[in-house]
């Protein structure tokens, strides 16, 4: 097991350089570059040339590309632009309001969905397989910066109970004001997730319920209780674990309009905001600790997966 | 006699789909008493599963189910679910035909075994895995303890099979159900589970009702036998009773209809037309459109008939025709087969010499080989214009890999292959493609081999258009003449394949294949998935456009019995090699090789008076897995000849003297000679 993940880890190296090297490379390949934020549309040639030097960027290219490599593997992506501070000590600031709210986002969608998806798929076909189908199109269907706005006007202008712009609180500070912050953007993109998953786990657990081991169950007498949770889930579940991996990695990394309508301090907010600033070791540290999340809830994901399905080898 | 297990009377079954209920049992009466196997026979659509799902309350709410079942002195129509569930934890046990879709894949094989007794409060939880053992123990498998634990992709095909019949037996049931148990399985698999059934019988007492399409194994195992067809019973007696004399019109056919392992060659007397769809039954008695005594009756087509007492009481035969006493007696088995084609004399077409293909096995991570599965690893063959040879083996012998690196599918690692003399291994894509027009390959599966998109014109014009012939060869009049040449009529051009029955579709297939006017046809599995009765009128077919058009085919099957109908030379494969080739007479009467001989005593033949008499070989263990196969000859862990120098050397593939043979095999001779005796102890896979 401990060998299985430790060769996990490894495939992960060309993963993450040729990552690294897209990432690095994009921000360069882009016309103006940093040097054009920097000086401003007037400068000198000698002026570029003096921040060009300043920034290392009159060395070799293979040179800078190993330079900034070292440094990044070391968590210092440089200065951010814009503020001066370190990139680094910028995204620790929003790191857990991601983890967070991705979290409790993943609660809400897992709380909503999966009841949802095993109640129509025990009765397919019937009204109420119908009406909560009916409920999922509409989960998916509704905007999420829409459905955020109606909930604060409802929640926060209206009744007052939830303040209108979440701020991070750390949960294991203030668990109360950590609930009242993240309700409403943990609801607003939970509840759109939550129709994805129960379409896909109903499908699932339709489909296991049609197999021959089921109707062995049946055969053998046991109950349809003992049936659903013990023998149908069991199956049912292990595709269901990579979507919801790959939900959670979605939520810390890329709830961009729910973290805006909230104006939530969360991580994908600094990057939409680095990029409008052309603030360019901002973006390329946002990026690669965003990658960095992805790649590592998949491989959760797929050590979760291995232990679920003793078909799976650790080889 | 003792009361009856399972004793069901009037029995209806009705499904409702979106249109009206669609009837598929129409009246089913029938008794199983304690110690007794009933065999239910029939084709696809007959109703025979339908019939013991319903008799134990298993079918879906869709099914609408009217009549009386008793079983075990609890009346099942009308039971609320939790006496049924009661019921079918301790009065039933069920043997599905799958073994491996019948065992969740993610829970331990012993928590299966022994969770029904769980859960009916008859075994306590602390007690469970050292009776998973005990059950496991009984069926057979070796280390029971260990292999409790195991999940079920763990275990081989036949184990699997062991451990769903040890599920069945866990309490103590009065009756077994057993729907298809070993059609999943291979031959000599397929007779360590007949047997070990039949001794787990005998040491309980129950009841056993065993579904199969396969006539050959009624002949073995059943006491009484039940003929289904349209949802009836048409014929039941006694099993030797109807076996010798059957009394219906559609026993008789169906057992002349059967490719037989003890008859040489020649034409088959297939049934005429489709088994009818439930739903679509012709009025009267539902077998009249196929049978030869409705001819010129009109009482068949106007009034169905009682299931009634036919010949003598005591004999306890009773058949569903109203001319039942007239019924002839099956022909005897055909034992002259038409004079062997001047095939022998005409130039090879395919040569095959030496072929191997190595898959290479690769490590996850660096993809490093290290090692490689020998599906095929040294065969030797050639085939002629007008001839048919066939290879034969288990599963996972190498046989299709065989046939699909003819067809330069697969990459070849060593030998040769020649088309018309002329090499086909390592031709580029181009020069392939041209030589493949004249070699063309025929699937196992009709249902999955058509694109379910095209019209059929276009399913058999697509050949012809990929090579840019479609209009030189005639366009749409040559692709009539191609239906018609196998027996579908050009109407049917414009439907899918999703319209056309099993055997339609095979003959779709058969007819894109003779699209390029090929003269080599490979044939892998045709009719496997087909009824015996359609299954016969493919073979009569093939046989014809063999002779029609001077095909050399290469026949790839794993039915002993029909090859031996269709061959003029037949292959024997064990783990990608050939262990004896003979032509087909000399192989299946005086087969040398100790595994020829062990798969020819393992096929059932629908012969139940010889049951007893017959020695049977049961061979032992299942087919190694060829990453690893065993070193010397590969056949010698389960062969009941093998010696210290069958362990230590591979046998030469040489001639064997006095027979047109060639065998590999240190000890080969007719049956009964060299045998050590003494068999080696299960393989542990």
């Amino acid at each position: 097991m401990i060998g299985y993940i430790l060769r996990r880890l490894v495939q992960l190296v060309p993963v993450l350089l040729l990552a690294s090297v897209a990432i690095w490379g994009m921000v360069y390949a882009v016309p103006g570059g940093p040097v054009g934020v920097i000086v401003g549309e007037n400068a000198s040639v000698e002026q570029i040339a003096a921040v060009r030097a300043q920034l290392g960027l009159d060395r070799p290219i293979h040179v800078q590309y190993l330079d900034w490599l070292l440094r990044a593997v070391q968590g210092d992506f440089g200065a951010s632009i814009h503020s001066r501070r370190p990139v680094m000590e910028l995204i620790e600031q929003r790191l857990p309001a991601s983890f967070q709210l991705g979290l409790a986002a993943t609660v809400v969608s897992l709380a909503v969905g999966v009841p949802v998806a095993i109640i129509s798929a025990m009765y397919p076909g019937s009204w109420i397989d119908r009406s909560l189908s009916a409920w999922n199109a509409l989960a998916l269907g509704v905007p999420t910066f829409w459905l955020g706005i109606l909930l604060i006007l409802f929640f926060a202008v209206q009744l007052r109970w939830l303040p209108a712009i979440s701020t991070h609180v750390p949960f294991w500070e203030n668990p109360f004001g950590a609930l009242r912050n993240l309700a409403l953007p943990a609801v607003t993109l939970g509840l759109y997730v939550s129709g994805i998953f129960a379409r896909f786990l109903r499908a699932s657990i339709v489909s296991e319920l049609g197999s021959d081991y089921v109707r062995t169950a049946r055969a053998k007498g046991l109950p349809e209780r003992q049936i659903l949770l013990g023998h149908v889930m069991r199956n049912a579940l292990l595709p269901f674990i990579t979507i919801v991996g790959l939900s959670l990695a979605n939520f810390i990394g890329g709830a961009v309009v729910t973290e805006a309508v909230f104006t939530y301090p969360g991580i994908a907010r600094l990057l939409i905001n680095a990029i409008s600033q052309r603030d360019y070791p901002l973006i390329q540290g946002c990026i690669v600790v965003i990658l960095v999340v992805y790649v590592f809830v998949n491989l959760v994901v797929d050590i979760l997966y291995a232990y679920a399905d003793p078909r799976i080898e650790y080889r | 006699m003792s009361a009856p297990v399972l004793s069901v009377r009037g029995l209806e079954v009705d499904f409702a789909g979106s249109g009206r209920p669609v009837p598929v049992i129409r009246g089913v009466d029938l008794d199983v008493h304690p110690n007794e196997i009933l065999c239910i026979v029939g084709e696809s659509g007959s109703g025979k599963s339908v019939t013991a799902l319903a008799a134990t309350g298993l079918l879906p709410p869709t099914a609408r189910v009217r009549g009386r079942v008793v079983l075990d002195g609890t009346d099942v129509t009308g039971a609320p679910p939790e006496v049924l569930r009661r019921l079918r934890g301790e009065a039933v046990g069920f043997i599905f035909q799958d073994p491996t879709t019948t065992l969740n894949p993610v829970l331990p094989v012993g928590r299966q075994i022994t969770e029904g007794q769980v859960a009916h409060g008859r075994l306590r939880q602390a007690d469970a895995p050292a009776r998973a053992a005990e059950l496991l123990g009984e069926v057979e498998i070796a280390d029971p303890e260990g292999r409790a634990r195991q999940y079920p992709h763990q275990f081989s095909g036949g184990m699997r099979q062991r451990a769903v019949i040890a599920m069945a037996m866990a309490g103590r049931p009065r009756l077994i159900i057993a729907d298809e148990p070993t059609t999943a399985l291979d031959v000599t698999v397929q007779a360590q589970v007949l047997d070990l059934l039949r001794r787990r019988q005998a040491e309980t007492g129950a009841a056993i009702v065993l579904i199969t399409h396969d006539l050959g194994v009624v002949a073995e195992v059943a006491d009484r036998v039940a003929v289904m067809y349209g949802g009836r019973i048409v014929e039941t007696g006694p099993v030797d009773a109807l076996f010798a004399r059957p009394r219906h019109p559609y026993t008789t056919a169906l057992l002349e209809s059967l490719p037989r392992l003890d008859t040489r060659g020649g034409r088959l007397d297939p049934i005429p037309g489709q088994p009818p769809l439930p739903g679509a039954l012709p009025a009267g008695c539902s077998f009249h459109p196929r049978c030869r005594l409705a001819a010129g009756r009109p009482r068949c087509a106007a009034e169905e008939p009682a299931l009634r007492p036919v010949g003598a009481a005591a004999a306890g035969q009773a058949a569903a025709c109203h001319f039942a006493e007239e019924n002839p007696r099956p022909k005897p088995p055909a034992t002259v087969a038409e004079a062997a084609a001047s095939a022998a004399a005409a130039a090879p077409l395919l040569q095959i010499e030496g072929l191997k293909v190595h898959f290479p096995l690769r490590s996850r991570v660096l993809r490093l080989t290290r090692g490689h599965v020998r599906a095929v690893d040294g065969v030797s063959l050639t085939v002629r214009a007008g001839e048919t040879v066939s290879l034969v083996g288990e599963s996972g012998c190498g046989k299709t890999t065989t046939g699909r690196a003819v067809m330069g599918l697969v990459p070849v690692t060593g030998g040769d292959i020649r088309f018309e003399g002329r090499s086909v291994v390592g031709l580029r894509r181009l020069a392939m493609r041209g030589v493949r027009r004249h070699m063309q390959y025929v699937f196992q599966d009709p249902f999955s081999s058509l694109n379910p998109v095209l019209p059929v014109e276009d399913v058999v014009a697509e050949p012809l258009r990929i090579h840019g012939l479609y209009d030189s060869f005639g366009g749409a009049r040559y692709i009539a003449r191609l239906f018609e040449m196998v027996g579908l009529s050009p109407t049917m051009f414009g439907r899918y394949p999703r319209e056309f029955s099993g055997g339609q579709k095979q003959r779709i297939g058969i007819a894109r294949a003779l699209a390029l006017k090929p003269r080599l046809v490979i044939l892998d599995e045709p009719v496997a998935a087909l009824d015996v009765s359609i299954q016969a009128q493919i073979l009569n077919l093939l046989q014809d456009l063999q002779r029609e058009l001077g095909l050399g085919y290469l026949f790839i099957a794993h039915n002993l019995s029909v090859v031996r109908q269709i061959s003029d030379r037949v292959a024997v494969m064990y783990l990608g090699r050939v262990v004896e080739e003979s032509d087909s007479d000399t192989l299946y009467e005086a087969p040398a090789h100790p595994y020829t001989q062990s798969l020819l005593s393992a096929v059932p033949v629908p012969e139940p008076a010889g049951r007893t008499g017959r020695g049977r070989i049961v061979l032992t263990g299942e087919i190694p897995n060829p990453a690893a196969p065993p070193g010397g000859c590969t056949f010698h862990p389960r062969c009941f000849r093998a010696t210290d120098r069958c362990r230590a050397e591979a046998p030469a593939f040489r001639p064997h003297p006095g027979l047109p043979s060639r065998v590999a095999c240190h000890h080969a001779g007719p049956p009964g000679t060299g045998a050590s005796a003494e068999r080696t102890e299960e393989a542990a896979p």
